[in-house]
């Protein structure tokens, strides 16, 4: 029999969400095992080992103890994948980048912020090269299956490159900018199935931005609804606050 | 003209007697204020007089997502999946959703037919109903009034108390058949509704404007003002350009391939392989999706490919508005005439 590729799970700056998401797969786990091998994962077992083909990260880098690490997993590990908004853009770690670093390890540490040094939170392929990335706060199960079963059967995994509004049309939500509310769809990346608003609830931007967006155009929206230019640039920044990337008008 | 009355306490009744006949299709309210077509279960739950579903009926016979086949990978085969006729009525249909349709059938039987969407469309029975344009509807404009029957085979005209139906065809004639609740109606059939929102120009018009229009500054103002979120394109009733993706089962050995709608104001939409994008800027996806309404599809077609059923507008969360698209067009196509002729007649002089 062939044998099963060996997968590592990692992580970095964050909550281990989406570690713990997968964890959570009861109804799949067995079957996600048929064809992989779970080598080294700190959160649910204690082995490690030198090499793996597949290593899944969550989190982003924050510390210089995060870039040795990460720098060292890549040199382990056939395919990087990260897992999650803060491995893939930084996620909300990175609205720390817009204050000075000494400012937030202050508020964080206090008189022994000495003892621990801080770098801007960005996402793994500031550092390195990341092969595939499952984006979302936390990742959805039904992406996280999509990708590994594509790659495991070696096809292009699928990744949508466009907004929540998409998925709420396709599903025929009444929008909910109709109820007064605030909503990150229409410059948010789908793939969640327009989870939140399918249940009556505005989308906070949990998966990022869409490759190129237009921000000034989504900043006259939300303020068109009611917010302030200030709430609406923190509304922005939220999950993006790494996101340089702009639409050509 | 001879019809029939109904009145609003039998309205139910006869929705009742029309689901004894086939699955009935009607629009049901949706959410906080919207509604949706929706099988009928309680002829209680069908909402006659609605302002517009969020998407058209178009839904019924292209879903928004649809498996088009399920592979296998262990010995390389694959089976298609079956496409069923709908067969049902569908009541309460806007003569806007109506020419929607018609204007699909064009789309999908002209080139290469489109199975999927054909069979779907076969033995199908539509009911129209008259609507009250509120200040987004505009397909008046487009030679669609409010009571206009083709495409129907019965249509219920809203009067003050109930619904004058006009039999449009025998299937419609027959449907109202063992169904004694109805009176004799003589006199002319209601005709005319007030259209709040406007185009400057008939089609015939239009098309001249468009020749003129492809530079026209109005693409990149638009352009600031849009997050190219694909909402217009996908709530449109006439738009059908869709995306095909393949999905892997758990097992490795088997997978689907789906179809979803997709729409050309995505940047995607237009990347083909090796990554070039050509319509990168937002302001040709843009003026790309107005002229596919006004221009491209139009000028075979003899008609506008718009409908004016102001979806593309009230559910743009940026308010931009096609109508006002197209009449600044108008507008500035009217300036250059003017000034052209001016030009002449100092040339004259």
């Amino acid at each position: 029999m062939k044998s099963k590729p060996r997968v590592a799970v990692f992580d970095f700056t964050g909550c281990e969400g989406c570690e713990l998401n997968k964890l959570n797969f009861e109804n799949h786990l067995l079957d996600i095992l048929d064809h992989i091998d779970i080598v080294e994962w700190r959160e649910a077992m204690d082995d490690q080992v030198a090499e793996y083909d597949i290593a899944f990260v969550e989190g982003s880098i924050s510390t210089p103890d995060c870039v040795e690490r990460i720098f060292d997993i890549r040199n382990r590990t056939k395919v990087l994948i990260a897992l999650g908004a803060c491995a893939v853009n930084g996620g909300m770690n990175a609205m720390k980048n817009k204050q000075s670093l000494d400012t937030v390890r202050e508020i964080v540490y206090g008189e022994d912020k000495d003892l621990f040094p801080t770098l801007p939170a960005l996402p793994l392929s500031s550092y390195v090269t990341v092969d595939y990335e499952v984006h979302g706060c936390p990742m959805t199960q039904k992406e996280f299956l999509q990708l590994l079963t594509s790659i495991l059967a070696g096809k292009k995994p699928v990744k949508p490159d466009y907004a929540v509004c998409v998925e709420c049309k396709l599903d025929e939500n009444e929008c909910v900018y109709g109820k007064g509310m605030i909503c990150m769809g229409p410059i948010t990346r789908a793939g969640c199935d327009a989870l939140c608003p399918s249940f009556g609830q505005y989308c906070i931007g949990c998966r990022g931005l869409v490759p190129h967006p237009n921000k000034e155009a989504m900043i006259n929206i939300l303020i068109e609804n009611g917010l302030s230019i200030d709430d609406a640039e923190k509304r922005m920044d939220l999950y993006n606050s790494n996101e340089k990337d702009v639409v050509l008008i | 003209m001879n019809g029939y009355y109904l009145s609003q306490e039998n309205v139910k009744d006869f929705i009742s007697h029309l689901m004894k006949k086939k699955t009935v299709y009607a629009p049901h309210a949706k959410a906080d204020h919207s509604f949706v077509f929706e099988e009928v279960v309680d002829a209680d739950n069908v909402i006659l007089d609605y302002v517009r579903t969020l998407n058209s009926i178009k839904k019924y016979f292209m879903p928004s997502r649809e498996v088009m086949l399920r592979y296998n990978l262990d010995d390389n085969s694959y089976s298609i999946e079956d496409v069923e006729p709908v067969k049902g009525i569908f009541l309460g249909v806007h003569s806007y959703d109506m020419q929607a349709v018609l204007r699909l059938d064009h789309s999908f039987s002209h080139g290469n037919p489109e199975k999927n969407y054909l069979t779907r469309r076969l033995d199908n029975i539509f009911i129209g109903t008259s609507f009250t344009p509120d200040n987004f509807h505009f397909s008046s404009s487009v030679n669609i009034q409010p009571h206009k029957t083709e495409g129907f085979d019965l249509f219920m005209h809203k009067t003050d108390r109930g619904y004058v139906l006009e039999e449009v065809t025998k299937t419609g004639s027959d449907l109202m058949k063992g169904f004694d609740q109805l009176t004799k109606f003589h006199g002319e059939y209601p005709n005319s509704e007030h259209f709040k929102s406007h185009l400057y120009a008939p089609q015939e018009k239009l098309s001249k404007v468009f020749e003129e229009s492809y530079d026209n500054p109005v693409w990149h103002e638009i352009a600031q003002k849009c997050v190219g979120c694909g909402t217009c394109n996908l709530a449109c009733p006439t738009c059908y350009c869709f995306d095909v993706e393949d999905h892997v089962d758990l097992s490795l050995q088997s997978g689907s391939r789906e179809r979803r709608l997709d729409s050309c104001m995505l940047r995607g939409f237009t990347e083909v392989a090796g990554g070039e994008v050509f319509r990168d800027r937002l302001a040709d996806r843009i003026r790309h999706r107005v002229y596919r309404k006004f221009k491209y599809i139009s000028d075979s077609a003899g008609e506008p490919w718009c409908v004016g059923c102001g979806r593309c507008t009230i559910y743009c969360t940026a308010g931009i508005s096609i109508v006002d698209i197209v009449n600044r067009l108008v507008s500035d196509y009217d300036k250059k005439q003017i000034v052209q002729d001016s030009d002449m007649i100092a040339a004259w002089d």
